[in-house]
């Protein structure tokens, strides 16, 4: 079953001077439970690619269809409001609130979202002993490692129950063993609960753990290969 | 939770908040402690004022204001004061003999108002009886003829002592030049130096005799419970007794009443300075706050706190950086104004230049209770104006740039 859709998207910079395509004319499908991979060069448009489909950006043409609604479409406080619901972010440098605890950034989200305390509670204490932090829940994140550090953002981002993961970069700032172990978890997570993962990465570790790679290259996708039993949408 | 979040995040820069909110604390004590002083200053004198010589409501026949001559004498005077007195709202009430003349002394002369009084009467009246030291004799005592209390500054320009003989030179109600020899009985020093040196007081009795009717009467002065009641004694005193000149004491002193009524405009406005100055420092400082945290609103905005509670996030943490210096402002002051309310600030190195004005160097600040609730919705209201410019600098953030922000 599809879970984001884009037809046609492209995204183009100085539009009025030089033009410089980012995205151009992608089509792509992406289904529940995925885990993969974009790659490709610097400047390629991994970044844009993964900032329209979290609605960060919007783009210069095409349509990104989400779970049947189209987010181009959308107001900008629509989109924030779709964000909260549907979308989580994994950023490179964690970007957890420093002011608060482990638990209290993992239960912001769901604040935000108008969840009562005691399913909070509840929901905060599973998603960080399922990141192996249920020691730490009332840690801040500077008494944290940077490997713990984005596994409360990863805790984070499954705290609104979103449809996917967005992580762009996850492990660029983790040591091999902490990127290792991050990985780990979150290929679990998404090999047990179905969970969508989609990664911008240049860490080949990370590529290799991926079932789905896509490859980007002048804004324009020159490989998309899946592997084991992965489900996977060719693009059209 | 967003409440929470902007608590804490005043403390994330401990040493720039604490400055800020030194910077309020100390603006706003040394504000409010300057309009204490003020206040302080303009109550004492309005006090001492009413007190010493105008008491609150003056009953005078038409004209005598104008002229200060014995002709103008209030028919009944007596009768009417005690009417007055059965008035529930008064305090007591005193008759007066008032005359202008001429005090000698064998080294000097002065221009003078001669007050003449029933002792005991005034005594309920004024408390300029009370500024008699130990050493400045007495008021009125015994029963001995032509007694005379005076001021210091006058006791020092005509340079007489206590029972030194000083004649007094006024026009009878026949319009004819009268004097007398009176004895210096009392010395009084009040804080204004002009009165001291323009008034003397005698017994209205000894008074009355020379001016050729014993029955004379000036002024009749007033004093209720308390100086909030003028508004319904005053004019009830002018339609029980229409034919008269009846004024309250700011009518009296129109520059007294001046100044109160522009000293409450006066602290706010300075207070209003304060805080404006203030808010400079604090639009600064949440400035750079946003600008360092770019990247952190952006992620905010990124997984879905909208844009309304970023601007509410930014502006509850000015707030609460202003309030808080606000609030431990406000304590300091009012346990600093307390303390020197009881203690009193000797400012007798510039007792010369305070007494030629009418104040007093003994000051002791005050400041009225309401004064604190303007002054805290004036410190919320900052806040709200500091945190503007700064929230709406968030709230321009695109979440896409901002998270890359290193």
């Amino acid at each position: 079953m599809n879970i984001i859709e884009i037809k046609n998207l492209s995204k183009v910079y100085d539009e009025k001077t030089i033009p410089v395509y980012a995205l151009n004319g992608v089509d792509l499908a992406f289904n529940v439970g995925e885990f993969t991979s974009i790659v490709g060069p610097s400047g390629s448009g991994k970044t844009t690619m993964l900032n329209l489909l979290g609605g960060l950006d919007s783009p210069s043409g095409g349509e990104i269809i989400i779970d049947q609604t189209d987010i181009t479409e959308l107001t900008s406080r629509k989109l924030i409001d779709f964000r909260l619901r549907n979308i989580g972010f994994v950023f490179q440098s964690f970007n957890l609130i420093p002011v608060l605890t482990a638990k209290e950034n993992v239960e912001f989200i769901m604040q935000l979202q108008g969840v009562n305390k005691d399913q909070r509670d509840k929901r905060t204490i599973e998603l960080l002993d399922s990141v192996g932090l249920g020691d730490k829940i009332n840690v801040r994140p500077n008494k944290l490692s940077g490997g713990q550090q984005q596994r409360v953002a990863v805790a984070r981002a499954l705290a609104s129950k979103p449809k996917f993961i967005l992580a762009d970069e996850p492990t660029a700032n983790l040591d091999s063993r902490s990127a290792e172990n991050l990985l780990e978890i979150m290929e679990k997570l998404n090999r047990e609960e179905n969970i969508t993962f989609i990664f911008s990465t240049h860490d080949s570790r990370v590529v290799a753990k991926a079932r789905r790679v896509i490859t980007l290259e002048d804004g324009k996708i020159v490989g998309d290969i899946k592997r084991n039993n992965a489900p996977t949408v060719p693009h059209s | 939770m967003i409440i929470k979040i902007a608590f804490k995040n005043v403390w994330r820069n401990k040493v720039r908040s604490l400055i800020v909110i030194l910077s309020v604390t100390l603006g706003l004590t040394g504000g409010i402690f300057a309009a204490a002083i003020i206040t302080g200053m303009v109550e004492q004198k309005v006090r001492m004022d009413i007190n010493n010589e105008i008491s609150h409501i003056q009953i005078h026949y038409p004209g005598f204001l104008k002229n200060f001559e014995p002709q103008y004498s209030i028919p009944g005077a007596d009768s009417i004061a005690g009417v007055i007195s059965k008035i529930p709202d008064v305090k007591a009430v005193c008759t007066r003999i008032r005359i202008t003349g001429m005090a000698a002394s064998p080294n000097s002369a002065a221009g003078v108002q001669i007050v003449g009084v029933d002792p005991l009467q005034e005594k309920k009246v004024s408390t300029l009886y009370t500024t008699i030291s130990d050493s400045g004799g007495g008021y009125f005592i015994g029963n001995k003829k032509n007694q005379l209390v005076l001021g210091r500054k006058l006791v020092d320009k005509l340079k007489v002592r206590l029972k030194s003989k000083v004649v007094l030179r006024f026009q009878n109600t026949d319009g004819d030049l009268t004097e007398a020899a009176f004895s210096v009985n009392g010395i009084y020093q009040t804080a204004n130096n002009v009165f001291d040196e323009t008034t003397v007081f005698v017994k209205k009795k000894d008074l009355g005799l020379l001016t050729g009717n014993e029955n004379s009467c000036q002024e009749i002065a007033i004093i209720l419970n308390d100086i909030d009641q003028i508004p319904i004694v005053e004019p009830s005193l002018k339609s029980r007794f229409p034919g008269f000149d009846i004024r309250n004491w700011i009518e009296l002193r129109p520059e007294m009443g001046l100044i109160t009524s522009t000293i409450a405009m006066e602290v706010y406005i300075i207070l209003g300075i304060i805080l404006f100055a203030l808010a400079f420092g604090i639009v600064n400082t949440m400035l750079m706050i946003v600008f360092e945290r770019t990247r952190e609103l952006g992620m905010l905005m990124a997984v879905g706190m909208s844009r309304a509670r970023v601007f509410r996030m930014i502006m509850l943490e000015t707030i609460f950086l202003t309030t808080i210096g606000g609030i431990i402002g406000m304590i300091l002051s009012a346990f600093l104004v307390s303390y020197f309310h009881r203690q009193g600030i000797d400012l007798s190195s510039m007792s010369k230049g305070l007494e030629a004005y009418g104040f007093d160097p003994n000051i002791y600040p005050f400041i009225k209770i309401k004064l604190y609730f303007h002054l805290t919705l004036m410190i919320i209201f900052t806040a709200i104006l500091s945190a503007i410019m700064p929230a709406r600098k968030a709230l321009k953030l695109k979440p896409v740039e901002a998270i890359r922000v290193e």
